[in-house]
């Protein structure tokens, strides 16, 4: 309710600010569908957020679209069609598996619905924009920067997501790439966590009891990550083991800060959000829209913890034409 | 009257032979795992087996009390998530008792939410439940917002993470639950009734016993089991998002199944489950150790489980389909 006044109020606003605009536009207030792929991981609260903030800086109105059993395909498939149904000006979308959605994603181009991709790349698809950076390259970065700080040599254990998600397959390419990069590193064991901490901390107890030395674990995603590092504590081992992850939650962040955990590699699903939100305006408006926009990767450690905020809501946003100029 | 309590005191005894077999068949994975992996038979491996079944044991409790009644709540995980968003959102606010109470409480509406429309509105506990699961998980993403909290005070954690006289609390929780509910099926008249709904709900209620508030109580206590089990999981894991019970229903069916507790009701015990619990934790602990892939664990799963269950209907000649 709250929210939906608060965009209302803005879109007056905006809408009084960009009267030339909108006019020729016919006074219609602009609708973005905004895809998640749930409402459970804090990563998708994070680029909610960042959705949400371009939408009441262009004075849009944003819906926000996610299935309800988390990054389900069959549910997304239907989503997709019943919003085809409602014609939104836009869809500012994300697959919640990046091949399964291909037909649904065609036939939003088929109804002349302008699509702008975001975090998650897809194929055979017409899309206005891409803003994301990749999965295998995020876990590229984090390893390599883990392995670094072990001095290229160690053991450490991989605890993957959910075996069968596109993501952890990039992921553990990723992984797997810094491998070769540091022959050094041993990969002691790579057991599944579901993406989940009780299954994660379940799975780690166990290898902990195999391998009383683990130099560094690399976790497929935060949420598995600081559960691997409450794990260490209980364990007494939390000072031999450096724990890795990927996402930048706010949980990890304040782990991190705490000395609990190593570092996390932050994708900014934040600014991912909303700059795709700018993207799919931007092209409404007609104006130019590049066809890719790539988000550097930034590790986040101990050393530059404090200047990031731990919640996305005090996250400042990136600028448009700054990010569109560093793209080359 | 008579006649139940033969057919009973006749299944309590195949119970024990039951149990038997499967002590046998924990031993067989004992002596299985320790040969192929050195690091198996180490104390702390052995508490932390034990550890990680006594949390599925404690999920798969109040599921076990209504399977034996011949119903099913698939709600025990949603039921579990939500308690905990409750607890969770009044816990890092400071209010540690509330908190507790709070998640109990909530366990126990939406248990007897489901009690009350299988026992007075007649729906089929496979539809009740689903519907039940449906709205607990629902409003768990409703309060929660995609928000996790994390971060309980240490008092609390204890019951999750500490021990006592060297064992793990949460073991010595699970084992005095198991005491208290084996003592409820097997010594007291609401146990007796809970098996005579289970094998035959008519000659139950001919026989005196009020079939729709025992079923009544049966789903609110599963309930409140449920919210009891978030509470530990909440302790260990430090964190609670609104998907904190997903994927937690099969597991707790299996180790009711592998406990030898019949889908069909009236045959099985709490015991059994403990056991089952403990069969599943070993299994997913060797795979660990032995670090099978990923992909092939849930099939060695779902083989063990149906394995077992083949080996119950010819090994011992018991079917677990009632005849």
């Amino acid at each position: 309710m709250d929210r939906r006044n608060f965009i209302k109020y803005n879109s007056i606003i905006a809408l009084g600010g960009l009267a030339v605009t909108t006019f020729a536009q016919g006074n219609k207030p602009i609708t973005i569908a905004f895809f998640v792929k749930n409402v459970t991981n804090p990563f998708w609260k994070g680029c909610r957020i960042g959705a949400e903030k371009a939408a009441k800086e262009l004075g849009v109105s944003l819906e926000v679209v996610a299935p309800t059993k988390p990054d389900n395909i069959e549910e997304q498939t239907r989503l997709v069609e019943d919003w085809i149904v409602k014609k939104p000006d836009a869809f500012v979308f994300v697959p919640v598996d990046f091949k399964a959605l291909v037909p649904s994603i065609q036939k939003v181009n088929k109804a002349g619905i302008p699509v702008v991709g975001y975090n998650n790349r897809m194929t055979d698809v017409d899309l206005v924009s891409y803003i994301g950076s990749d999965d295998e390259l995020i876990e590229y970065e984090a390893s390599t920067f883990l392995f670094k700080s072990m001095g290229g040599k160690g053991k450490i254990v991989h605890i993957d997501g959910v075996p069968a998600a596109s993501t952890a397959q990039a992921r553990k390419k990723g992984l797997e790439r810094a491998l070769k990069d540091f022959p050094g590193i041993e990969l002691l064991v790579s057991q599944p966590g579901q993406y989940r901490r009780l299954p994660a901390v379940q799975v780690f107890e166990n290898l902990m009891q195999r391998y009383p030395e683990i130099d560094g674990v690399v976790s497929a995603n935060d949420d598995m990550a600081v559960g691997i590092a409450e794990a260490l504590i209980s364990a007494g081992r939390a000072n031999k083991t450096k724990v890795i992850g990927v996402d930048g939650i706010p949980d990890a962040l304040a782990a991190i800060s705490a000395g609990k955990m190593f570092a996390t590699a932050d994708f900014s699903g934040h600014d991912q959000a909303y700059l795709a939100v700018h993207a799919a305006v931007r092209n409404l408006r007609k104006l130019s829209v590049p066809k890719e926009i790539k988000l550097p990767i930034v590790i986040i450690s101990k050393q530059n913890i404090s200047s990031f905020p731990s919640t996305p809501e005090e996250r400042s946003v990136p600028s448009w034409d700054k990010t569109v100029a560093s793209q080359k | 009257m008579n006649l139940i309590n033969k057919n009973q005191l006749f299944n309590y005894s195949k119970d024990n032979f039951f149990i038997l077999s499967r002590v046998f068949s924990i031993l067989f994975l004992i002596i299985f795992l320790s040969i192929i992996s050195p690091q198996f038979l180490g104390w702390n491996n052995i508490l932390n087996i034990i550890r990680q079944a006594s949390i599925q044991f404690l999920i798969s409790a109040g599921l076990t009390l209504v399977i034996l009644t011949a119903g099913i709540d698939l709600a025990v995980g949603a039921i579990l998530g939500l308690s905990a968003c409750f607890a969770a959102s009044l816990m890092v606010d400071g209010q540690l008792e509330l908190a507790i109470v709070a998640g109990l409480i909530s366990g126990l509406l939406a248990g007897s939410l489901n009690g009350f429309l299988v026992a007075f509105g007649r729906i089929t506990p496979f539809i009740a439940t689903y519907g039940v699961l449906w709205i607990a998980s629902g409003l768990g993403y409703v309060f929660m917002k995609g928000e996790v909290l994390h971060s309980f005070p240490p008092s609390f954690r204890y019951i999750g993470t500490g021990n006592l006289f060297g064992i793990p609390v949460t073991i010595l929780i699970a084992g005095i639950i198991l005491i208290i509910l084996h003592i409820l099926l097997h010594k007291t008249v609401f146990g007796r009734s809970i098996y005579a709904i289970g094998g035959n709900p008519s000659s139950a209620r001919l026989s005196g016993i009020s079939v729709k508030s025992k079923l009544f109580y049966i789903y609110t206590l599963s309930g409140l089991l449920s919210s009891f089990a978030a509470l530990i999981v909440m302790a260990r894991i430090n964190s609670v998002d609104s998907s904190i019970g997903e994927d937690l229903l099969l597991p707790a069916i299996a180790a009711v199944c592998l406990g030898g507790t019949s889908l069909f009701g009236g045959v099985g015990g709490i015991a059994g489950t403990a056991i089952g619990a403990l069969i599943l934790s070993l299994v997913i602990n060797g795979m660990n150790l032995l670090g099978v892939p990923s992909f092939w664990q849930s099939g060695v799963m779902g083989a063990i489980i149906l394995g077992s269950v083949l080996a119950d209907q010819y090994g011992s000649g018991r079917s677990l389909i009632k005849s």
